[in-house]
């Protein structure tokens, strides 16, 4: 299990690495921590002629509050920055803590050492924790080309099966994650067959809660469909409501609804679609346990 | 019958949990494992794996590959059968299911080779292997045992007309009349699914061919078999005394480096043809689909009879085992089965109908309890289901049908002898041990908070020291009666420090060398640390036969103390000369020779190696120089089938016995199954290292739990591989494993040195049947299918509900 | 194809190393076949196993999904650091102690793993060191001992 021959390049910035990608076209791939890519070209599932790392890039190793225009306050990560790095940030955990549980969950430490957080989300593994994560809090990803930089919102970035919205001469400088206000909680919940395995099921959500109704809420499943799906229908559901057991179970059920999720060795597509509803039970349960938490925590003020 | 020993009092060794000699060089990352090894001008070798689940090749354009700068040879399935025999095949009629290092012709399996490229390294050699083209002409794949049994299936192997390599029906005493006498029946069907070794290292092979010599020199890390190299030989067509092996420390192999041959003959294959020594180390792809090692894949109607009170009186097993493409040991799995297959209980006769069928998947090989702990964990169910149709404790049932310890020798109805036993003792050591009733008591009041919590027991078999004679069930006259010895020679040198050398590929995560060091130190009076362990080169060995069926520490044993033995007799007549005294007022004493009564007369093992080496002349005259000897040590206890094999005589005969207390909590949404504790108390008889043998029971529990919950090579219906890698195929980590109480207790063999029986199987012969009757009554219904995936324990749970 | 090679630079136990590296060649293999450091195992290249993890720059690292040109300025600690001279390191010592292994193949990557677990948390526990661990597989010892091995040589090192 040898990599196929390839060129390494080292890209110190983000615009060098662009530019590297608009002069190497489709050939090339963008290396960070590697953790996805690497395992696939050893198997020989992956061979791009070109490799650009950016892992090095001086301005694309960072983590950091953003002073947000609307009084919000994102997380945003650059594209070097390691996922144990964003897992253990005291920033990660005031603004963005259902990405420190994914993280915490995804892959083992040493992957989680070299492994970045925004590769994870342009590797766009629809089982993956990370992306199921960032689309569950929501943000935006800040795409560099050659031109300069665009803005795409999370919902739109996921197209299908390890496939992104991303062009080819474009590479994903950074992500930011919209802190949600005062009064959330979140849950992320997985299941795998063993403790080291790939997912089966992942559900992600986040609930806000004020005067003990929801008036804000996100679902996202994740190794159930081609991306992380986000669920509006279950969203609906707990609007207005009071996050409790009954609200939270027709939330899970229309979370589950009309999935149509694919099989493997871990499990059957009906399976994943049983658990899809459990975890989403799960997560939304512990988010409403968080939410009512901060809510009264922050009442007391 | 074999000499009862006596077994010494007190030992000064043999049951210290000493550290291990084998361990610094390991703890330093110096193992000498074989991808550590290379030689200089040395190609690396890849090979080309069937895409195809069964298809005949067409075509095998190699033009490209043969092109690109590095690459010294691309050798086809063709081209190699031109150099080579088929490879050794231990299984019914070979002829007619020949199976040869590289495929010919046609493809049986996704990942059996189909060239070999050997170049500069071995990412060349990858990048060589993709180049190859082969085009094939596909067949209909055969993946079920039910497919390959059916009406004008596609043939696996044309020669054998049918999928069948194997069948025969066993009848062990008077099963009709005991069905007959029976109250009650129970039935079922169940099935195991086929995990795999799997240890973390993959198999290699350095071979260097020596054309002015003719000697193939292979460096491995499998082939402990080592009495049967010369099929090897056969198979590289070289003389048997050209054939060199040199083993190297195997970085795991629970079976799976027992034999496998074909790492070795592909490496000494492309040294031919090469001219230049080859190394082929496996990758994980190579290892998993196409290293010849999967565990048993069978499906079982079994049913168990007995009378009202309990007691068992006789089983009827009918047994399809899905072997694969080729069946490299024929059913030998099954006689490992049979050797223990009605467990610790007293049951008078079982019926045993065994087919064997070929299919497009990769062959079974050997995976620690060969087949054996298939045969523990289905008469384990069996007894479970008759305690719960019989609205008996599942201890009750167990303790009222145990073989009693002054039955042993007992010899059960396929002819096997179970030395000696306590088996009540260690079910009662594991009940205290699990604290099994308080276990009973806070089980009912996590049921009544709505948890799904279990307990499951088991009490099993641990059969040791195979003689190979389960091997012979397919003859129809046995060839003769299989010894599998093991040697050792010690040396006592100048400074009176010892050297033994063992002839086997004896490291494989066992530890042979603390075994060796420990009975040297008890035979010899030395300090084990201080023994220095070699091992030899095949070609100037002596007959070895290495681990596997639990057989090494025991063998090796007998070999340590007889050559430890023609040691002291050579000894005794230096210090005799050097005392002026008689030798039979000798007597051996802390490591050296007294005169009877008066202890300060005494010339220790140093002070006689000494002279023995530099003062021959001072010596009498029959003594010659040096202080070495060997010992081969022969299977101590095995008999021969009778004809018509309705008993298959002693064949695996030094019995350890264990129970199991699991207790599991089960997600009722998910199914997923956690340890809330586990106990394992192991009888091997006398332990010669206890923290050893602890530390095979807590792995191989591991191992048991892991085919129990989640291992499983899949192939799909259309025969595609879905767990190539490890991404699919999953092992358990730290977090999937419980911490296990173990305890053991010691009922010694009376036929072996010490008394020692094998444990190197226990944990995975038990694991399954422990944590299959926790779930069973965690969910109140019955696991018949392994593994029992969260997904499978799920629809159980679901099932219960209706 | 042709393939670039690159010069890099960096610390190997404490040793500076300048060496010329194909693009693909993996920190694990750079290791093993160039620098003759074999203590360096290699159970799956896929990352998931844990036999190659190495310590970069003080942080475990699966060396197989690593390239060596990655390793550019980087500081390596492999086993062979371990123990240098003829005592063994308080780690080594506890896992031979407790024989927390088996063949040895996962050793190597364990012993660099658990002395991270353990310079990152001194008074780690058992429950703290199984998890720990977890990112490792040991086919052999089923981690029992390990854990033992781990809490040990913490206590051991804390003195
Ligand atoms: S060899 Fe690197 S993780 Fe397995
Ligand atoms: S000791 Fe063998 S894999 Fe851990």
């Amino acid at each position: 299990m040898k990599s196929p021959p390839f060129e390494y390049k080292r890209a110190e910035g983000a615009e060098e690495a662009a530019a590297l990608l608009n002069e190497l076209g489709s050939d090339a791939r963008i290396l960070a921590g590697g953790q996805s890519l690497l395992p696939l070209m050893n198997l020989r599932l992956a061979s791009p002629a070109f490799l650009v790392d950016i892992s090095r890039a001086g301005d694309l190793k960072f983590l950091h509050i953003d002073n947000g225009s609307s009084g919000a306050s994102p997380l945003h990560v650059g594209a070097a920055a390691t996922q144990r790095d964003v897992e253990m940030s005291a920033h990660t955990l005031r603004v963005a803590p259902i990405l420190a549980e994914a993280i915490a969950n995804a892959g083992q430490v040493p992957v989680r050492h070299r492994g970045t957080v925004v590769g994870s989300i342009a590797h766009a593994d629809p089982s993956a924790e990370v992306p199921a994560a960032f689309l569950a809090q929501g943000g935006s990803v800040i795409a560099q080309s050659l031109g300069g930089r665009r803005v795409i919102p999370s919902e739109d970035f996921f197209d299908g099966v390890f496939s992104t919205v991303l062009e080819e001469v474009e590479l994903v400088a950074s992500v930011r994650v919209d802190e949600w206000p005062e009064g959330s909680g979140h849950g992320f919940r997985e299941l795998s067959v063993t403790a080291e395995s790939w997912p089966v099921a992942i559900a992600a959500a986040l609930i806000h809660i004020t005067d003990g109704e929801v008036d804000r809420a996100s679902v996202v499943l994740g190794g159930v469909g081609s991306t992380p799906l986000w669920r509006p229908e279950a969203e609906a559901i707990l609007m207005g409501s009071d996050a409790g057991a009954e609200a939270i179970e027709a939330a899970a059920e229309a979370a589950a609804a009309g999935l149509e999720p694919p099989s493997d060795t871990f499990g059957s597509g009906a399976y994943r679609k049983k658990m899809a509803r459990v975890l989403t039970r799960r997560a939304l349960a512990d988010a409403a346990e968080r939410a009512g938490a901060a809510e009264r925590a922050g009442g007391k003020q | 019958m074999p000499t009862v020993r006596e077994h010494p009092e007190t030992l000064n060794w043999v049951g210290k949990s000493i550290r291990r000699i084998e361990d610094p060089k390991f703890l330093r990352g110096r193992g000498n494992y074989i991808d550590d090894y290379s030689v200089p001008n040395m190609l690396e070798v890849a090979i080309v794996r069937s895409t195809e689940p069964h298809a005949r090749i067409v075509s095998i354009d190699t033009s490209a590959a043969e092109a690109l700068p590095g690459v010294a040879a691309v050798v086809t399935g063709a081209a190699a059968a031109e150099v080579t025999d088929p490879m050794p095949d231990f299984g019914p009629s070979p002829d007619k299911h020949v199976w040869r290092c590289l495929a010919v012709d046609k493809v049986r399996y996704v990942g059996e080779g189909v060239a070999a490229v050997a170049a500069e390294s071995r990412a060349i050699a990858e990048d060589a292997a993709d180049l190859v083209h082969v085009e094939y002409e596909p067949l209909p794949p055969v993946v079920d045992w039910h497919d390959a049994l059916a009406e004008g299936a596609p043939l696996i192997h044309e020669a054998l007309g049918s999928n069948v390599p194997f069948h025969r029906s066993f009848v062990f005493g008077d099963v009709e009349d005991d069905y007959a006498e029976a109250d009650v029946v129970v039935s079922d069907v169940l099935y195991w699914g086929r995990s795999g070794g799997q240890p973390l290292e993959t198999v290699g092979a350095v071979a260097d061919y020596d054309l002015g010599s003719g000697m193939m020199t292979i460096h491995v890390n499998s082939l402990t078999f080592t009495s049967f190299l010369f099929m090897l030989a056969g198979t590289l067509k070289v003389p048997s005394n050209k054939l060199d092996m040199h083993p190297h420390p195997a970085g795991g192999s629970f079976g799976a480096k027992f034999w496998e041959v074909k790492t070795a003959a592909i490496a000494g294959m492309m040294s031919k043809v090469t001219g230049r020594p080859v190394k082929f180390m496996q990758d994980r792809l190579d290892n998993i689909a196409n290293g010849d090692h999967h565990g048993s894949d069978r499906r079982y109607e079994v049913s168990l009879a007995a009378l009202r009170d309990g007691t068992m009186l006789s089983m009827k097993v009918k047994v399809v085992d899905n072997y694969g493409a080729y069946i490299q040991f024929g059913v030998g799995h099954h006689g490992n089965s049979l050797a223990q297959a009605v467990g610790p209980y007293r049951m008078r006769s079982i019926a045993y109908d065994v087919t064997a069928v070929l299919t497009n998947k990769c062959q079974q090989g050997a995976y620690r309890g060969f087949g054996s702990e298939v045969g523990n964990w289905v008469l384990e169910r069996m007894v479970d289901l008759m305690a719960t149709e019989l609205d008996m404790d599942p201890v009750e049932i167990r303790r009222k049908n145990f073989i009693q310890p002054d039955q042993f020798p007992y010899f059960i109805p396929t002819g096997n002898c179970y030395d000696s036993g306590n088996y009540e003792g260690v079910l009662d050591k594991t009940l205290e041990l699990a604290d099994y009733h308080g276990w009973r008591r806070r089980q009912a009041e996590m049921r009544a908070e709505g948890r799904l919590v279990g307990i499951g027991i088991c009490t099993c078999q641990e059969r040791s020291v195979f003689s190979a004679t389960e091997f012979w069930f397919w003859f129809d006259q046995p060839v003769g009666v299989t010894s599998s010895p093991e040697s050792v020679t010690l040396d006592i040198d100048a400074m009176g420090a010892v050297t033994a050398t063992l002839y086997s590929n004896a490291s494989w995560g066992n530890s042979p060398e603390t075994m060796v060091a420990q009975f040297a130190g008890e035979e010899l009076g030395v300090d084990p640390s201080e023994v220095n362990v070699v091992y030899a080169g095949s070609n100037q060995g002596l007959p070895a036969t290495g681990p596997g069926g639990s057989r090494f520490t025991i063998m090796v044993s007998g070999a340590v103390e007889g050559a430890a033995n023609r040691i002291k007799a050579k000894a005794a007549k230096i210090a005799a000369h050097l005392l002026e005294a008689n030798e039979d007022d000798l007597e051996w004493i802390d490591g050296g020779f007294a005169v009877r009564g008066s202890p300060d007369r005494r010339k220790d093992l140093g002070e006689i190696a000494l002279q023995a080496h530099l003062f021959k002349h001072s010596l009498p005259d029959e003594i010659d120089s040096g202080l070495e000897a060997s010992f081969v040590h022969d299977h101590p206890y095995t008999t021969l089938p009778n004809a018509d094999r309705t008993d298959l005589g002693v064949f695996y005969p030094f019995v350890g016995h264990a129970s199991h207390v699991a207790v599991v909590e089960v997600d009722p949404d998910t199914g997923k199954v956690e340890f809330l504790d586990y106990t394992a108390v192991h009888d091997c008889g006398t332990c010669v290292n206890p923290r050893s043998v602890g530390g095979q029971v807590i792995g191989g529990t591991v191992q048991g739990l892991g085919s129990t919950l989640f291992e499983e090579f899949v192939y799909d219906g259309d025969g595609v591989l879905k767990t190539p890698s490890f991404a699919e195929y999953l092992l358990p980590s730290a977090l999937d494993s419980p911490a296990l109480k173990v305890g053991h207790q010691e009922t010694p063999s009376p036929y072996t040195p010490y008394g020692i029986k094998g444990g190197g199987e226990a944990g995975r012969m038990m694991a399954p049947s422990a944590i299959c009757a926790a779930i069973d009554d965690a969910v109140g219904i019955r696991v018949r299918r392994l593994p029992a995936t969260p997904e499978r324990v799920l629809d159980m749970i679901e099932a219960a509900e209706d | 194809m042709n393939t670039s090679s690159h010069e890099i630079s960096l610390t190997v136990n404490g040793r500076a190393v300048e060496a010329t590296v194909e693009s693909r060649l993996s920190l694990a293999d750079f290791l093993r076949r160039e620098l003759g450091l074999v203590g360096t195992h290699l159970g799956c290249e896929q990352g998931a196993c844990g036999a190659c993890t190495v310590l970069v720059d003080g942080r475990s690292v699966r060396s197989c999904i690593m390239l060596a040109v990655q390793a550019d300025e980087c500081e390596l600690r492999t086993v062979e650091s371990l123990a240098p001279g003829l005592a063994m390191h308080p780690l080594q010592d506890a896992f031979h102690k407790h024989q927390a292994l088996q063949c040895g193949f996962c050793t190597p990557g364990m012993l660099l793993r658990c002395l991270e677990l353990i310079e990152e948390n001194p008074d780690i526990t058992d429950e703290e060191a199984r998890e720990g661990i977890s990112s490792n597989s040991c086919r052999c010892t089923g981690y029992q001992y390990i854990v033992d091995a781990v809490v040990e040589a913490a206590e051991q090192m804390r003195q």
